[in-house]
């Protein structure tokens, strides 16, 4: 085999010296000269209406600096990473709890908690909805605009209903996917600084080119002020994709032309980031009496929560990946994602992959099950081969490995299980 | 709140500071000596980002307030390591691939620390064990037990 200089060597990572030695600088552990704190008051109702905020209190505490509200954002008040619909500071409407009021920049953590504490919101409660199936009935109340629903797809291939009537099993099952949190082990934080007409935010963050664009849009100022510098990042999997401490921070260091960091707390952190899409999925899968699969229906109902993040790229991604890697000839997916009071759903490890696989590898032990035949066996009859067609309608010709996968995975699993299959 | 004043000794050598009586020792190492290897991940003892070695027990930081420590000795991964020349531990963190984000290399190097400090020849459960309340969602655990298997002086 060629030797290559990378490829099948064990690489040093370059900056793993630097993390050995707790050199290496997250944005916590960063810090300026005239440096203030900063922290956001939250709501702790999952919906309601913003009737009134009185800061007047918090601001005559010493040693607060600044008190802002949606009403001091210079530009737009609107993020997110594919459709906008997040306020960086509430105007008037509370979608989930944990939404941001207020934030405040201040000399020292103590005077900023007592701060936060001292800010009056005036908030009349409404109904919410928390499940899809309420988000879904007509009457609800309205998450966004005058309809629940983010997106309805359907994707298709060949004829379903026609194949249905030839296969000789089929079997239909639910399944459901529970929230998830992604749990990496630094809270988010930011460090903004306003210098000489440029802002400058170091963050923990997978996407500084994002983060850069929300700011200069929430500042109502050009790219080429702002400077989005990641800190090196304690983790993310898809959770610091978002938008978390970059736009409060550097709208306090807007005003106060101080250094500000902001660094979450651990139940911040987990209260506000964005979560793992819950799935709710329905599949009918049917088959030949010798294992092999002709149609696939699947609907599925995704849970994005108060604000869509990720959700229209999840959407797509599980409905592409739902057939599973199997050749299915004849497949149809329809999928809605729909808002409710929850938590934030967005983008994690596999983007709604890893939800559909549990529904379509649930209907493959069910089809084996019902056909008498191995697991195993019904898995590598219908896996994808160099050739085989997908839903979307491509052609795989490359990389097809799920095959070698499925037999190696076997082999192991003997290995190492006992007869019993423990 | 009125500061009382402790003396303590910090990675080998002999400190005094004033401070207040509820500061955390995780905080009193960040902020008056600067050591910001010791990480704040969860705040409440359940993460271990923030441990440190006191009196040669690995302990979460953030559970001990700074008082506590007076008259005793603490190491950070900043004392880890002799001449400007690497641990054996750390060496073989990096060596192994155990170090990922980082973000809880230093808890579990101090960890693995205090247990070869304590128990030279450990067997993999014990390493396991003495890792329990360091919690790392980058490796999967498998390459830091390697690294501090490898580490073990023969």
């Amino acid at each position: 085999m060629k030797e290559f200089n990378v490829i099948g060597k064990n690489v040093i990572k370059k900056d793993a010296v630097d993390k050995v030695l707790g050199k290496a600088k997250f944005a916590a552990d960063m810090k300026l000269p005239n440096m203030l704190v900063a922290g956001v008051k939250r709501s702790e109702v999952p919906s309601g209406k913003v009737i009134n905020i009185n800061a007047e209190k918090a601001k005559k505490v010493p040693g607060v600096v600044s008190v802002l509200t949606y009403k001091d954002i210079p530009g737009e008040n609107i993020i997110g990473i594919i459709n906008k619909d997040e306020p960086i500071l509430v105007e008037d409407k509370i979608r989930r709890i944990g939404d941001a009021i207020a934030i405040v920049a201040a000399e020292d953590e103590s005077t900023l908690e007592k701060a936060l504490e001292l800010i009056e919101v005036e908030i009349e409660e409404t109904q919410g909805v928390f499940t899809i199936e309420d988000a879904l009935k007509e009457d609800s109340p309205k998450v966004h605009g005058d309809t629940n629903i983010l997106a309805e797809k359907i994707l298709k291939r060949g004829d379903v209903d026609a194949a249905f009537k030839k296969c000789d099993v089929i079997v239909e099952n639910e399944y459901s996917t529970p929230v998830i949190a992604h749990m990496f082990i630094e809270p988010e934080a930011t460090l903004a600084n306003y210098e000489e007409g440029i802002i400058t935010f170091y963050s923990s963050t997978q996407n500084p080119h994002y983060d850069r664009g929300e700011v200069a849009r929430m500042l109502g100022i050009t790219l080429n002020r702002v400077r989005s510098v990641q800190a090196t990042t304690g983790g993310g999997f898809g959770g610091k994709l978002d938008i978390s401490t970059q736009c409060h921070t550097a709208l306090l260091a807007f005003y106060t032309n101080r250094p500000i960091k902001m660094v979450r707390s651990r139940e911040e952190s987990m209260k506000v980031s964005s979560k793992r899409h819950p799935h709710y999925m329905k599949f009918k899968t049917g088959a030949t009496k010798d294992g092999k699969i002709l149609a696939t229906d699947v609907e599925l109902l995704q849970d994005t929560g108060a604000y869509g993040s990720y959700g229209l790229a999840v959407i797509t991604r599980s409905m592409v990946h739902a057939q599973g890697p199997y050749e299915i000839p004849n497949v149809r997916i329809r999928a809605k994602m729909v808002y409710t009071n929850n938590p934030m759903s967005g983008a994690m490890r596999g983007f709604g992959v890893p939800q559909v696989a549990i529904g379509h590898e649930g209907q493959m032990d069910a089809l084996a099950e019902k056909l008498g035949i191995d697991p195993v066996e019904i898995r590598t009859k219908n896996c994808f081969q160099t050739g085989s067609v997908t839903a979307t309608g491509q052609k795989l010709v490359d990389s097809i490995g799920i095959y070698e996968t499925i037999k190696k995975a076997a082999d192991k699993a003997e290995q190492i299980m006992d007869k019993e299959g423990k | 709140m009125e500061k009382v004043k402790i003396s303590f000794k910090l990675n080998g050598e002999n400190v005094t500071v004033e401070t207040p009586p509820n500061k955390r020792l995780l905080d009193l190492l960040r902020e008056d000596f600067e050591l910001t290897s010791v990480k704040e991940g969860c705040g409440e003892g359940e993460c271990g980002a923030c441990t440190v070695i006191l009196n040669n027990e690995a302990v979460t930081s953030c559970t001990v307030l700074a008082p506590q420590v007076d008259n005793c000795e603490v190491v950070t991964v900043e004392g880890l390591g002799k001449d400007g020349e690497l641990d054996k531990l750390q060496e073989k963190f990096i060596e192994e691939g155990a170090v990922q984000c980082g973000y809880c290399t230093p808890g579990m190097l101090l960890s693995a620390k205090a247990l070869l400090e304590k128990n030279p020849h450990p067997s993999r459960d014990e390493i396991k064990t003495a890792i329990e309340g360091n919690l790392c969602r980058c490796t999967g655990y498998k390459k830091i037990v390697d690294a501090i298997e490898a580490s073990i002086e023969e």
